[in-house]
C-alpha cells in the first residue's frame, strides 16, 4: 500500500481529485454561499428599488426590531410563527409518534394505513392550500356542508375568515399536509428498537403506557431531535400555506401574519404597499436567518445530551 | 418480526387492538377523503358541486378536464416542471457523486473541510437568501428562465446527495480498489466501473429524496419566473386558479391533473418514495 | 393539399422578404404592460397606430399583475426594460419614477397633454420635481353595481339616502334576498366596499380638510361613516368576515345577490362572465337628502417613455398618439373603462352612466393621497375596517388607529 499512497500525492492525482470536487464545491459557493453572505451585507445599505443606495449601518435592524411602523408587524407576526412551531410540535410530531406506534404493532391493514398515511406529503404545498381553501368556504366548502348536514349549524364558521380559527386552520392544513413524515421517521425508529427489549418489558407485564413512556419514547428520542429541528426551521420558514389559504396581509386583519409574509411584502411589495424594500427585507431575513441557526443548533445540542443520557 | 408482532398483540386486550383499528381507519380516512373529494369534484359542474358535495358524480362527465388540458397552459407547466425537476436531480446526482466520492474515497485534510463545507449547506434555508440570489440570477441573466429554476434546485439539493453519497461510499471495503489498482486501473476508471455500479441505490435516494420538494417547490418560481411559458405546474397552478376562481368544477379539475402524475407514481413506488423522503430524518 | 401548402409557403416567404424590405428602415419598440386580458385591444391600436406610422413596429408584451411592479423595476435598474410601458399612477408611479427610469414629459414633447384633466395629470406626477410622466389611460370609480333585474322583482329602487339604503336591504332580506354580495376576507376589498358606500358620509370638504390638516382620521365623519358600514355589514353576503374576493364576485354573477360594493371595473368583468346580467349603478348613499351623492374615482396609470430609450423618438410619437381623442373613444368603447381624455364618445350605456356620476366624485382617499409611504393608509383602512367589522374593534378605535398609522409620516397629522 505504501506505493498507493505515494502515488495518491502526484500532481496526477491532486488534479483528478480536483476535478472532482472543485464543480461542486463552486457550484456551492456561488449559488448558496455568495447569496447568504450577500444577504447579511444588503442588510446594511439603504435601497431605492432595486439598486444600492447608502451605507447605513445598523438602521434597518433597528427599523425591523424596535421601529414604530414594522417592528408590531414583525413581532405579531413572530408570535404567530411560535404558535404554530408548539402547535404542530404536538399534533404534527406528536399525532405521528402515536400513529407510529398503532403502526409499529402491524395491525390488520398496516401497509395501506401505512401508504394513506404518507399521501398528503407527496402533494404540492400549493395543491395542499388550495384544496383546503375550498373546503374551508364558508358557504360552499364542504366543511361547512358537512356540519350542517349533521345538525351542527352552530358550529359551521368563516374558518379563515374568522380572526379566532383563521390561524389554527392553517396549522391543521399543515398538519394533514405533513403528518405522515414524522409517523413513519418515527416508525423506522421503533422498528430498529432490538425486540428482546420491548419482549423483555412486556414479560415484566409493563403497561402499554409505561412501555410508550419509558421505554420506546426514549429509544426514539434520536429522531425526535430531528423531527424537532426539521419543524422548527419549516414554522420559521412557513410561507405557502399561508400565502395560498389567507394572501400576502396574512387575513383577517394581521390574524394569520407570520415572518415569511411579511418577508415577502417587504422584499417584493403587494398591491396596496407598493414600497419594496431590500435593505429592510434583508435585515428581517438576517434576522430569521440568525435566530433559526443559533436555536437550531442549541436545541440540537440539548436534544442530543438527552440523547445520551438513556 | 411479524410473528413477535402477532403474538405480542394477542396478548392485548381485545379492546386496545379495536381502539387501535378506529384510530387508523380514521386517521386513513381524514388522509384520503380531502383527495378523493377533489377527484369526485371533478367531475362536477360548480352548480352540482355547491347543491352535491358529497354525492358521487357522472364520471362520464369529462368536460372539466378537456377544458384544463385543451384550453389552459396546464400541459405547458406540466413539461416545465418535468424539465426544472429533471435537470435538477441530474445536476444534483452528478455533483453529489463527485464531491460524494471525493470525500469518500481520498481522505485528506481539505476534504474533510468540505464535507464541513457541504454539512453547513444543509441546514441552511435558501429561501432568505432569494434577495441576493434574484440579482445573482439577475446579472447572469438567468432570471426568467428555467435555469434560474434549476441551478437554485441544484444548490439547495447538492448538500443532502453529497451526505447521502459520501456515507454509502466510504462504507464500501477498500479492497475492491485496492485490487483494481493493482491491475493497473486508473483512478476514473476505478470510479467508474468499479465503485460507481454498486452505487446506484443510494444515488436513488438521493434523487427521490430531493424530485419531490423540487416538483412541489412554488416560493422561487413565485420570485424568478415571471414569463407563463416558464412557470412550473406549481405556480402554474396559482395562475390557473387566479383565471378560473369562480369555476369550481375547474378548480377542482385543475388541482386533480396537478396532483395526479406524483400521486400515482407514488402508490407505484410507495416503498421507494418512503425511503427516499425520510432518508435525512432516518439513520 | 400538396397544393394549399407550396401556396402557403409562397406567400410566406413572400411576406418575408416583403416585412425585410421594410424592416431596413424599421424602428421596433417593445411595449410592457400587465392588463393581460386587453391583448386584442392593444394589438389592435397598434395596427391603426402603424398606419399612421408605418416605419413604427412595436412588440407588445404583458405580465402578470401581481409581478408586474417587480419585474418592472429590476429591469429598468438592470438598464434594460421596454421603450414604451404601462405604469401606474401615485405612489406606485413614484418608485419608478424617482430613480429617473422614466423620461418627464411636458406640452413641447407631448402636446396632447393639453387634452387631459389637471387631477389625471397629477395622478402621473412627480411630487418632488412637478413633472408629469406619463400620459393617463383610465380612470376607475368605486361605486354600488346593482342586478336590475332583482330589484324589479322585489319592487324596489336604487337608494338615495343612507336609511332608504338600509329599508331596502331589510325589504330584500325579507323576500330572502342577499343585499350584499360582498365579503371582506380579501383585505383590499374593504377598501374598495368603503369607497363604494361611504364616499357621499365623508364628502369632498372632508378629503379638503384632511389634505390641509384641519381634521384628520378622527374626525366625526369619517368615524359616523363607519359606525354606517358596521350598520349595513349586517346586509353583506352570510359568513361575510370568511368571503373573499372571487367567492363574492361569483355571488353576484349568479344572481344571488342584488348589489356588489366596489370598482367600476367590475362591471365588464360580471358581463363577461353572465351576459344575461342587467346591471345599473349609484353613487353611495347621502346621510341626509339634499347631499351631494359621490362616487370616488383615481386615476389607473400611465403610459411613459424609459428614460434610457434610444428610440425615443419613435416611442414619444407612440405615446403621442396614445393621448389623442380618436384612442381614448376607441379605448372607452372596447375595454369599458373611462378614457381621462377630454371630448370622447362613449356609446356603453353604463359607462356613460359612470362618466355621469363622475362628475361628482372625490378622491379614492387612501390610493390618492396616502400611498406613498409606509404604512400606507391603505393597507391601515384595509386591516382595521377589517377588524372592525369582525367586531373585533368599535369605529372609533379602527379611525384612531388609521389615524395614529398615518401621523407617523404625514406632517399635517403630527401637531
Amino acid at each position: 500500500m505504501p506505493v498507493s499512497s505515494k502515488q495518491a500525492r502526484t500532481w496526477k492525482h491532486r488534479s483528478w481529485v480536483a476535478f472532482l470536487v472543485v464543480p461542486p464545491v463552486v457550484f456551492m459557493s456561488l449559488f448558496v454561499v455568495y447569496p447568504i453572505l450577500s444577504a447579511f451585507a444588503y442588510a446594511f445599505y439603504e435601497w431605492r428599488g432595486l439598486a444600492r443606495g447608502d451605507f447605513v449601518g445598523l438602521a434597518n435592524f433597528k427599523e425591523v426590531l424596535f421601529g414604530a411602523t414594522m417592528a408590531p408587524t414583525v413581532w405579531n407576526a413572530f408570535l404567530h410563527n411560535v404558535y404554530a412551531l408548539i402547535a404542530l410540535m404536538i399534533v404534527q410530531n406528536g399525532g405521528g409518534f402515536f400513529l407510529a406506534w398503532l403502526l409499529y404493532k402491524e395491525p390488520f391493514g398496516f401497509r395501506f394505513h401505512r401508504i394513506a398515511v404518507f399521501v398528503p406529503v407527496v402533494l404540492s404545498t400549493i395543491i395542499v392550500g388550495f384544496l383546503w381553501k375550498l373546503f374551508l368556504n364558508p358557504n360552499f366548502g364542504i366543511v361547512n356542508q358537512a356540519l350542517y348536514s349533521l345538525g351542527l349549524d352552530s358550529w359551521a364558521k368563516p374558518w379563515l375568515g374568522d380572526s379566532s380559527t383563521a390561524l389554527g386552520a392553517l396549522i391543521l392544513a399543515n398538519a394533514w399536509h405533513f403528518v405522515g413524515f414524522p409517523t413513519l421517521v418515527y416508525l423506522a425508529g421503533m422498528q430498529r428498537i432490538p425486540s428482546e427489549i420491548i419482549e423483555a418489558a412486556r414479560l415484566d407485564g409493563t403497561t402499554e403506557w409505561q412501555l410508550l413512556k419509558n421505554i420506546v419514547w426514549p429509544l426514539v428520542a434520536p429522531s425526535t431531535t430531528i423531527l424537532f429541528t426539521l419543524l422548527f426551521i419549516g414554522a420559521f420558514n412557513w410561507f405557502e400555506i399561508p400565502y395560498v389559504m389567507v394572501g400576502l396581509d396574512g387575513s383577517p386583519f394581521g390574524s394569520t401574519d407570520v415572518l415569511g409574509l411579511v418577508f415577502y411584502r417587504t422584499a417584493f411589495g403587494n398591491q396596496s404597499a407598493s414600497i419594496q424594500n431590500f435593505g429592510l427585507g434583508s435585515a428581517l431575513a438576517t434576522l430569521i436567518f440568525l435566530f433559526i441557526v443559533v436555536f437550531a443548533s442549541m436545541l440540537t445540542l440539548w436534544l442530543r445530551r438527552r440523547e445520551i443520557q438513556f | 418480526m411479524t410473528a413477535l408482532a402477532t403474538s405480542s398483540s394477542s396478548r392485548q386486550p381485545i379492546s386496545f387492538a379495536f381502539l387501535a383499528q378506529v384510530i387508523l381507519i380514521a386517521n386513513s380516512f381524514i388522509m384520503l377523503y380531502p383527495v378523493v373529494v377533489m377527484v369526485l369534484s371533478a367531475f362536477k359542474t360548480t352548480g352540482e358541486i355547491f347543491e352535491h358535495p358529497f354525492a358521487l358524480p357522472d364520471f362520464t362527465q369529462i368536460g372539466n378536464f378537456a377544458k384544463v388540458l385543451g384550453e389552459t397552459s396546464m400541459p405547458a407547466y406540466f413539461v416545465n416542471s418535468i424539465i426544472v425537476t429533471g435537470a435538477s436531480i441530474l445536476l444534483i446526482v452528478v455533483l453529489g457523486t463527485m464531491a460524494g466520492y471525493a470525500v469518500a474515497r481520498y481522505e485528506s485534510r481539505t476534504n474533510t473541510f468540505i464535507l464541513l463545507f457541504f454539512l453547513a449547506g444543509l441546514m441552511l434555508p435558501l429561501k432568505l437568501a432569494v434577495i441576493p440570489l434574484f440579482i445573482l440570477l439577475r446579472d447572469l441573466n438567468l432570471l426568467d428562465s428555467r435555469w434560474s429554476l434549476i441551478v437554485t434546485y441544484t444548490a439547495i439539493g447538492l448538500p443532502s446527495a453529497v451526505f447521502i453519497m459520501a456515507g454509502f461510499l466510504r462504507s464500501l471495503p477498500a479492497e475492491l480498489e485496492d485490487a483494481a489498482r493493482i491491475d493497473g486501473a486508473s483512478e476514473p476508471r476505478i470510479m467508474w466501473s468499479v465503485m460507481l455500479p454498486l452505487a446506484r441505490p443510494p444515488m436513488a435516494i438521493a434523487a427521490i429524496q430531493n424530485a419531490v420538494p423540487i416538483w412541489n417547490d412554488f416560493f422561487f418560481p413565485l420570485v424568478f419566473i415571471q414569463t407563463d411559458a416558464y412557470k412550473t405546474l406549481p405556480q402554474g397552478l396559482t395562475t390557473f386558479m387566479g383565471e378560473y376562481t369562480t369555476d369550481w368544477g375547474m378548480l377542482f379539475a385543475g388541482l386533480t391533473i396537478a396532483a395526479a402524475p406524483i400521486t400515482l407514481l407514488y402508490i407505484a413506488l410507495s416503498r421507494q418514495f418512503i425511503q427516499g423522503m425520510t432518508a435525512g430524518a432516518v439513520k | 393539399m400538396k397544393m394549399t401548402r407550396r401556396i402557403l409557403m409562397g406567400a410566406a416567404a413572400g411576406s418575408f422578404l416583403l416585412s425585410a424590405g421594410a424592416m431596413a428602415q424599421q424602428t421596433e419598440l417593445t411595449f410592457w404592460s400587465w392588463r393581460q386580458e386587453d391583448k386584442a385591444f392593444y394589438q389592435d391600436a397598434i395596427k391603426k397606430f402603424q398606419a399612421k406610422e408605418p416605419n413604427i413596429a412595436i412588440k407588445f408584451e404583458t405580465y402578470a399583475p401581481e409581478n408586474y411592479q417587480t419585474i418592472l423595476s429590476t429591469a429598468l435598474a438592470a438598464g434594460r426594460g421596454p421603450d414604451v410601458i404601462q405604469v401606474r399612477a401615485y405612489g406606485n408611479l413614484e418608485t419608478i419614477a424617482t430613480p429617473g427610469y422614466l423620461l418627464a414629459l411636458d406640452k413641447q414633447t407631448v402636446p396632447e397633454l393639453a387634452n387631459f384633466p389637471d387631477a389625471a395629470l397629477a395622478a402621473e406626477t412627480l411630487r418632488s420635481d412637478g413633472k408629469v410622466y406619463a400620459v393617463p389611460f383610465a380612470m376607475q370609480a368605486q361605486l354600488v353595481v346593482y342586478n336590475k333585474k332583482i330589484f324589479q322583482n322585489a319592487g324596489v329602487n336604487p337608494p338615495k339616502t343612507w336609511d332608504e339604503l338600509m329599508a331596502l336591504c331589510q325589504a330584500l332580506k325579507a323576500k330572502n334576498i342577499t343585499p350584499f354580495a360582498n365579503g371582506t376576507a380579501t383585505a383590499w376589498q374593504n377598501e374598495t366596499i368603503v369607497g363604494g358606500l361611504l364616499s357621499s358620509m365623508l364628502g369632498k370638504q372632508f378629503e379638503e380638510d384632511i389634505v390641509s390638516g384641519k381634521a384628520n382620521f378622527t374626525d366625526p365623519r369619517f368615524v359616523n361613516a363607519l359606525a354606517k358600514l358596521k350598520d349595513v355589514s349586517q346586509y353583506f353576503s352570510p359568513n361575510f368576515s370568511g368571503v373573499d374576493y372571487p367567492s363574492s364576485q361569483q355571488l353576484f354573477v349568479a344572481g344571488r345577490a342584488a348589489m356588489f360594493a366596489g370598482g367600476s371595473y367590475e362591471v365588464a368583468n360580471f358581463k363577461n362572465q353572465n351576459p344575461t346580467l342587467d346591471l345599473g349603478v349609484f353613487p353611495a348613499p347621502v346621510l341626509k337628502a339634499g347631499d351631494q351623492a359621490l362616487i370616488a374615482t383615481y386615476y389607473d396609470g400611465g403610459y411613459a417613455v424609459n428614460a434610457k430609450s434610444e428610440k425615443k423618438d419613435a416611442a414619444l410619437k407612440f405615446v403621442r398618439y396614445l393621448a389623442t381623442p380618436e384612442y381614448g373613444t376607441a379605448f372607452t368603447t372596447a375595454l369599458k373603462n373611462l378614457s381621462p381624455i377630454k371630448g370622447i364618445k362613449i356609446e356603453d350605456p353604463i359607462t356613460q352612466e359612470v362618466a355621469k356620476l363622475a362628475e361628482n366624485a372625490m378622491s379614492y382617499l387612501m390610493l390618492v393621497r396616502f400611498r406613498y409611504q409606509e404604512p400606507s393608509g391603505s393597507v391601515l383602512l384595509q386591516s382595521n375596517v377589517q377588524k372592525m367589522l369582525a367586531g373585533q374593534q368599535t369605529p372609533e378605535q379602527a379611525a384612531a388607529e388609521i389615524n395614529k398609522g398615518i401621523a407617523t409620516y404625514y406632517k399635517p397629522f403630527q401637531k
